[in-house]
This record gives structure tokens, sequence and C-alpha cells, in this order.
């Protein structure tokens, strides 16, 4: 057993896990949030996407082990107490979920695009969610809600800056010790 | 007494037609949806299977020891043992009941195995991990038996027979049609026969299946998760299986993440799962890994057809000769689809003279699983693909083609040659809503322009009729569903519905309906569905019966908690019943305008049953079903019956490029004009058949399940089976065209499976078109780049 710390959504977590554990197994099993999904553990679909310190990982291709000390957000992390982030917020408006399985990488990977390119065009787009594999939409409205969650935060709309860009994100307070 | 004001109602339109939000949108947006996967129970074990790795074998031995010494196991069953405790799972469809012929099936096979991928034994341990390294040590000894993979060979008379209890391996064999087609391709100008093939592709839904079953020994109760579409089924069919009293089991359905059909009821680990619970005292889980998601087949056919055609384009008779494999029989609905592929051909064109032979046989591949389209998809492939081979024949338009034959738009009711009573529609008018989206003149003139610099581009129609919400005699297949409305003493208000959603939104749809047919705001109307113990009984979702059956019976069971409450408001502001009005959460009276809110009306049914409300009974509830019409199963005089009631259509085009140096399709444009009747709510209907059209174009261009000469899955992930990724894909184009219904409550038709077979269709088609200079016949599906290169060759050494 291997003992290894995240910073998942804000919150210090200490696990125990075994060598061969998959990271998305320790988000969902010993973390405990079941936001991330899994779809294949090939690397394939992106159901299980989250992001490691920053950068969008299909969290069923890495071992838990090899993300030791690292800041881990998943699509808990993304809402505020002041509500959703421009990124659902504009996946709800544009209806680009039916089941929502594919939702957590969705969401995330449209995270880290906007977080690089503020105006990303369509070839952007789709090279950014080609990764990502959804069985019920089409992908349509899920170009379109990309392209509404950057046009909103291009506006200013002043929590519509991806979490990495939030002064303080409320989602990062470690809640009280229980 | 009341608060009776004349304060502004703030007034809303009609939430019927409008692009309300998803209902619990904000749940699965912030990852707090859960997923069958996403419950544990105290003391949950799990679930793995150990499967048959060859496709046809007797069972000789299946040697336990060293999986049962294997660290954190709990218990390993075999087929043997399982069947000491459980009986065959009942047939969701019972071929025996349509014709056809029977087999046991069991949740762990016992004897011998028909197909490599069959549950032969299970292993129930602490952790998933423990089950799957335990799994890898039970040793199963075969005798193998001579296997067959190819629905012909199937069919041969010294073929390999999977039951032995059969004289042969045919599920089930029948006639369709009517008419003299002998004549009618005497007197045709033009007689085509060909052989069409449709290769076997599948679901994929991104969330695999699973249950989790857990066993209460003191209560002697089951209580089953999992990711459904039919659970009042599921526990019907579990209790027999297992000798249960119906009313000891609870099915809950978790949120279900895609479906497509692939998750109907009758898999064996849905009996297999619940046995395990209760041979080991402790909730057990089983999710399903990728791998064996993709053993689950949609669809494989082969057509042989003859259509003749008058000069004018006009088809005057089809012969079909169809042979399906279904793989290897299974309780689930598959092997039933292509009964709908014989019975929707010719589409919705007036062919009078139509005979198809259907042959459904097994072989030893893994059984079909129901899938979008449920065969119609095949029809629809086949008769788009003839009317493009007539108006080549012909030299015709192939839109004009299509105009020529389509049933015209004042023929409706129409009686097809196979049965169907098609209730409405105007398919011509689908027709020039397409060609005025593509602009198709200017495009016919880019291509030909293209063409003299040895570029091709495609053009390819395709239509598409979807009966829906179907009925099936004697079958889990219902026409019908039920719902509750209720509503509490503060106004708000929970529907409990027979219909389950895949995921698609017919829970917003359902609540829209609710809140125009009772008068409250959206926000107040909760909707749950699929819980066996707090929904009416009813048969879930399939053949787009969600909105007609589920939208109907609420909109009844609504309208009689409304009528309630408009007694007693009408009471409280003191006019006659007839000169109130319910809506937005106020009974209102007209001529004044005064208004009551509906949470004071609702407690006052129950605060004041014996004053206000007197000879009112007190009960702010109603239990509903819907029956729509047009379903007709007494034969007509020539034998045919009308399983139906209503009947979607669509047109769609594609336009592709093909490089013929690669073989590689690039799709340019894609329009799709789709009718499916009244529209509840567009953005859910358009979600939808955006959804089928990606899933047709793939089974189109590229998915194909691949299986070695042992019948062993070949293409068992994601990067063997080709989805549409977004960058495959241009902006697809939806325009809506509507013919309501006069068969349903607010005359929709059923979304959500118009799509697939169109879209196929229309990819084919596109193709075949950007090849015309070398003379290319497109013959099968799906057609990735080697499969151009092939036909390209093949019409090159012609
Ligand atoms: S589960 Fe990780 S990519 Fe599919
Ligand atoms: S919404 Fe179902 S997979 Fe994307």
């Amino acid at each position: 057993m291997n003992r290894v710390r995240l910073k998942v959504n804000g919150q210090e977590h200490e696990i125990e896990v075994e060598s061969c554990t998959l990271l998305v197994h320790a988000i969902r099993e010993d973390v405990g949030l079941t936001g991330t999904h899994v779809g294949c553990l090939t690397g394939d679909c992106g159901a299980c996407t989250v992001l490691v310190d920053g950068a969008s990982v299909k969290s069923c291709s890495v071992f838990a082990v090899s993300a030791d000390g690292a800041e881990i957000t998943t699509i808990e992390g993304l809402a505020g107490d002041e509500g959703l982030h421009p990124v659902q917020q504009a996946f709800w408006d544009e209806f680009a979920f039916q089941c929502g399985y594919c939702l957590p990488g969705m969401l995330l990977t449209t995270c880290e695009l906007l977080d690089r390119d503020q105006d990303p065009d369509d070839a952007a787009i789709d090279q950014a969610i080609n990764g990502n594999l959804c069985r019920c939409t089409g992908y349509a409205s899920i170009r379109s809600a990309v392209r509404r969650a950057a046009t909103r935060m291009a506006a200013g709309d002043p929590d519509a800056l991806p979490e990495s860009q939030r002064s303080e994100s409320p989602s990062a307070e470690p809640p009280p010790s229980a | 007494m009341t608060a009776v004001t004349s304060a502004d109602v703030v007034v809303t339109g009609p939430a019927i037609g409008s692009s309300a939000r998803k209902e619990g949108g904000d749940t699965l947006l912030t990852g707090r949806g859960r997923f069958v996967d996403d419950y544990t129970l105290p003391g949950m074990r799990y679930a793995a299977v150990v499967r048959s790795e060859v496709p046809h074998a007797r069972i000789l031995r299946v040697d336990v020891r060293e999986a049962e010494q294997s660290p954190g196991v709990a218990l390993v069953l075999t087929g043997e043992s399982a069947a000491a405790h459980a009986g065959p799972i009942p047939h969701f469809i019972d071929p025996a009941a349509r014709g056809g012929r029977y087999t046991d099936v069991r949740c762990l096979a016992v004897g011998k195995v028909v197909y490599a991928g069959q549950p032969v034994a299970a292993v129930v341990a602490d952790t998933r991990r423990q089950a799957e390294a335990a799994a890898e040590l039970v040793r199963v000894e075969y005798e193998p038996l001579p296997h067959v993979l190819d629905g012909d060979d199937a069919l041969a008379a010294d073929a390999p027979l999977l039951y032995e209890e059969w004289p042969d391996n045919v599920v089930l064999h029948n006639h369709y049609g009517t008419g003299d087609v002998d004549a009618a391709l005497e007197s045709a100008d033009l007689v085509i026969s060909d052989t069409i093939r449709i290769a076997r592709s599948t679901t994929a839904p991104i969330e695999p299946r699973g249950y989790l079953a857990s066993w209460d020994r003191l209560d002697e109760t089951l209580t089953v998760y999992g990711s459904l579409q039919n659970p009042h089924q599921l526990r019907w069919m579990v209790a027999n299986s297992l000798g249960l009293d119906e009313t000891a089991i609870h099915v809950i359905t978790a949120r279900v993440g895609g479906s497509f059909g692939l998750k109907m009821q009758g898999h064996p680990e849905e009996t297999l799962v619940c046995l395990l619970s209760k041979l080991t005292g402790a909730p057990v889980k089983w999710i399903e890994d990728r791998r064996e998601a993709f053993m689950a087949g949609a669809r494989e056919q082969v057509h042989r057809f003859t259509v003749g055609a008058m000069r004018d384009g006009r088809i005057v008779g089809i012969r079909d000769q169809i042979v399906a494999n279904t793989g290897a029989v299974s309780a689930q609905a598959g092997w039933a689809m292509p009964n709908m592929s014989a019975t929707t051909l010719a589409s919705g064109y007036t062919v009078p003279n139509v005979q198809a032979e259907l042959h459904v046989v097994v072989t030893n591949k893994p059984p079909l699983n129901a899938a979008r389209g449920f065969g119609k998809d095949s029809a629809h492939f086949v008769m788009e693909r003839v009317v493009d081979l007539v108006a080549r024949g012909l030299g015709l338009d192939p839109a004009e083609v299509r105009r020529t034959n389509f049933i015209p738009a004042g023929q409706f009711p129409y009686r097809t040659a196979t049965g169907l009573n098609i209730d409405s529609g105007d398919f011509p008018g689908l027709l020039d809503k397409a060609l005025a989206a593509l602009d198709y003149d200017a495009l016919r003139k880019r291509q030909a322009d293209l063409r003299t610099e040895g570029r091709h581009l495609g053009v390819g129609l395709a239509f598409e009729l979807t009966p829906e919400s179907a009925d099936g005699p004697g079958s889990f297949v219902s026409g019908f569903d039920v719902t509750t409305v209720r509503m509490t003493m503060t106004g708000k208000v929970t529907v409990y519905t027979g219909v389950t959603t895949p995921g698609g939104g017919n829970d917003t749809g359902i609540a829209q309906i609710v809140s125009d047919e009772l008068g409250v705001p959206m926000s107040w109307i909760t909707v749950v569905q699929g819980d066996t113990e707090r929904c009416p009984g009813g048969f879930g979702n399939f053949s787009g019966r969600g909105m007609v059956t589920g939208g109907g019976s609420a909109a009844l069971a609504a309208r009689d908690v409304r009528a309630k409450i408009a007694t007693v408001g009408a009471r409280m502001l003191a006019v006659p019943v007839d000169e109130v009005e319910v809506a937005h959460g106020y009974v209102r009276a007209v001529g004044d305008g005064r208004t009551v809110p509906i949470p004071e009306v609702a407690a006052a049914v129950v605060t004041r049953a014996f004053a206000i409300a007197n000879e009112v009974e007190p009960v702010l509830e109603a239990t509903r079903a819907y029956k729509p019409g047009n379903i007709d199963h007494v034969p007509d005089e020539r034998g045919r019956i009308q399983p139906y009631p209503t009947y979607s259509s669509c047109l769609h085009a594609a336009v592709v490029e093909v490089d013929a140096e690669t073989g590689q399709t690039k799709l340019l444009d894609f329009v799709m004009v789709h009718d499916c009747g009244t529209i509840i709510n567009p953005a859910l209907v358009e979600g939808q058949a955006y959804g089928a059209i990606v899933m047709g174009i793939g089974a189109g261009l590229t998915e194909r399940l691949v299986h070695d000469a042992q019948g062993r899955l070949a293409s068992d992930r994601f990067k063997s089976y080709l989805l549409p990724r977004a960058g495959d894909l241009p902006t697809i184009r939806l325009e809506h065209q509507v013919t309501p219904s006069p068969f349903t409550m607010y005359g929709n038709k059923g979304a959500g499976e118009a799509g697939v077979g169109g879209a196929q269709a229309a990819v084919a088609n596109a193709i075949e078109d950007a090849l015309a200079p070398f003379g290319v016949t497109v013959r099968e599906v799906p057609l990735p780049p080697p499969a151009v290169l092939a036909l390209i060759d093949e019409a090159r050494t012609k």
C-alpha cells in the first residue's frame, strides 16, 4: 500500500492505494467523488477527465501514486457558492448534454481550452473535445456551449472566469473539520 | 377566510412547445447525478463474470477450486449450481408468441456454450480487482463443437445446430406484404436484383450496463439498483427466474448514462447479480466493462432484393429475401428487430406489391440486443438504396424518384402493403425543405464543376419513416403507460410515471405537460421515474413512447387533479366553476380577474374537507393510463396487423467528398428535416435527433463489430470500434415540419429513434453518388476507407 496526498478541489486528502490503483478509482472510491466517470478504462472516451495541476488528464490512464502531491480539479470543483461555473451554465443553456455521462470530460476539457485560448475557433474546439466521446448529443450543442462560454467569459462577466483565473475560488475553502 | 387577491399574476406562456431547460441539469453539471456505479451499500461485494472463450462447445468441467482460494472470494458460482437456484429468464418478447421458437436462456450456461463471451461462471469477492483476479482462475474444460458465425451458413442443411431441440437454426421465419410481385416485375420497364449487407454495429452508450442487488435475509426482500430501461419488467423477470414474489422485489433505476435499447431488460447478468446477492447475503455490484459492452450487436442483415419500376420512376414491386443474423438467443428483445425491418419495407412509398421473406437465424455470435431503430433502420437502408438504384437505372434524379413514389400528403391514414397504417405526414414537404436547405440545383452544378477537376463530391438523400410507440400483444412491448400526479397541500406536485428516461429528457417534457394541464409553474413539479415502489406499473422507455404514453397519461392525471382545484378554487372565489381558469399557480375568476393561489386551494381541499371542499373527494391525486389510437391487432382480410399508433418521418441529405486515392470520406454537410408531429420541447427533440443522426453516420462510415474465426470479438475497444468524434462531423442542420398525429394526445409522434436508418442510408448514397464517374455500386455498410477503395477497384475491373 502507498500513501498518496492529493489536493482535490482545494481540499487535502491522504489516501492509501495499491501501486496499480488508477487515479480514476482513487478519486471515485477513496476520495469519494463519483462525478468523474468510467467509460472505457482504455483512455479513449474521456469520461474520466480531471485537471491535474491545471492540465486535462484522463484519470484512467495514470496511476494514483503518480499524482502524489498534485492539485486536482474534478467536475464537483467547478461550481462555487455563487452558482454554476460559466462553462456549466453554457452547457445547460445550450442543451449540451443529455445523459450527462460524458460531462466531466466535456466540462473540464472546455475549462482547460478556455484557460489557454479565450477565443477558440471551431477547429480549436473540435481539437480540444476530439478526445471525448459523447453518444447522445452528436456534439453540435457541445460546440455551441463552448462558444457561448467563451463569449460570456470574454464579455467580462466577473463570474465567468475559469476557476484558475478567479482570485479566490470559493470551493477552495477547506470545510470545517468534522 | 382566504387571501383572494387580484394582484398581478406573473403569466408566462405555455410550457408545451417551449425549449424548457433540462430538469435536474444542475445535478448532472455538478457531478451529483447518481449512476449505478455511484451507489455503494454497507458490506457491498463485487462480481466478475467468467465468459466462454470458445464459440460452441460442451462444458465438460468447471474447476473453481483455485478461484475459491483466491483472496477476498466469497463465492464462485457455476452454471450447474446457478440452475439449482434460478430458472430460465423470461423473454422480453417470447419468440414462440410470435410464431417462432423458444429456448431456455439462463444466467449462466448449463451443459454447453453457444457463443464466445457467454457467462459460464461468476465470482463474488470483496473488491472488484479480487473478483476479476479470481475469475481468471476459474478453469473451464470444453469439448469443442463445430460453430457457425454467418447467417447464410447457419441456414445450410449441414450447419451445426445451436439448439439441439430445434430442427434448424431459425428463430423466426415469416412472410410479409401483399400484392402480385411477379406480375408487377413482369410489367416493369426496369428490373434490378442485388444484394445488400448491413454489418454488425452496436449502440455503445458511454456508460456501460451495471446492476447492484441487495438481498435482505431477515425481510427476505431484494432491492435492485440498475442502469435500466424497464424496471417493472425486470422485477417480473427476476421474480420469475428466482421464484420470488414480485412484491418482495424493489427495483430502483439509477441515472442512466445513455442506453439506446441496450439497457432494455433480459440480460443474463440481471438475474445473475440478484442470485449472487441472495446466495452470499451481501449486496453485490457488477459493472460491465467496455469489452463486455461491445459484445452487444445492434443489427446484422443480408437483403437479396428484386425491384421493378416503370420508366417514369414509379416503383411497382419489390421482393426481398432477408437473412438476419441474431447471434445466440437472449431473453432481451434484440432477436425481434428484423421483424420490423420486413414490416417497414417500402417505407413511405406507395409500392403496391411487396413481398418480404424473413429468416431470423441464430449463430455462434453474441446476441443482438435491442438498438435505437429497432430494425426499421435496416429497412430504410435497403429502401433508400433501392430508390437510388432505380433512379440511376432510369437516368432520373433521385430526388424526383422519391417524390414520384411518396405517399401523397392528402392520403393519410395510409395502409402500406405490409399493413402499417401510417397516421399522417407530408413526405414531399420534407423533400422540398431539404432540397431548399441544400440549394440542390446549385449543389449539383458544383458537383459537375468539381468533377471536371477530378474531385468527387456526392449528394445522398434518404427518407425515413419511424413507426413509434409500439404495442405487442402478450409481450412487454406495450402501447400504453401509466402516470400518477400528486399535489401536496402546499401545491407542490410530484409526477410518478411508468416511463423512464435513458437520459434524453422525457422527464422535462412530462413536467411541461403537467405544468400546462394542471396550471402550476414548472418549478413546482418533480418527476419520479424508474422506481417500482413509487411509480405505478409501466413499461419504461423504448420505441419513442415516452412522450406519447407518459405524456398522455400525465395529462389525463393532471386534468383530474386540476378539476378538483378548479371546483374548490371557484367556491373560494364565489363564482361558478366554469368561470375560472387554472394557470401559472393561481385559480382566477375570468370575470373580474380575482385570484386565489393554488397552494391555498390545495390546503383548503385537505383542511376544509367538510366545509368549502364539501362533496369533493379530498385526494389531490390521480392515476391514469393513456392508450393512443390507431393500434389494431385484429388481422385485416390480408392478415395484416397494425401495432403502432403513430409514425414520425424525416428526410436526410448528406454531402460528402470522397478521396479516390485514400478512400477517405469527408462529410461536408448534413441536413435533416424532421416531422415528429407536435413538438413538446424543440431543444430536446433536436438533441435526440442529432444523437441519432450521428449514430447513423457512424454505422454508415466506420462502426463495425469484428469477430475472428473463433467468434471472439476483435473490435473490443474504442480504438478498434470507431464512434464518430466531434472533428469528424460538420454542423448538422435540422429543420422541422409539423403534421400532428390524429391518434395521440397532443398530436406528438415520438422522437429519439428517427435518424439512425436515414443517416446511414444518406451517407452511403452520397458515397455512391460521389463515385458515380467510376460506376461503383454500394452494397454494404459501413464504408470505411478500405471498403471505399475496394468499391473503386471492383468497378474498375468490371
Ligand atoms: S474511462 Fe478514461 S478515457 Fe474512458
Ligand atoms: S450526454 Fe450522454 S454521453 Fe454525452
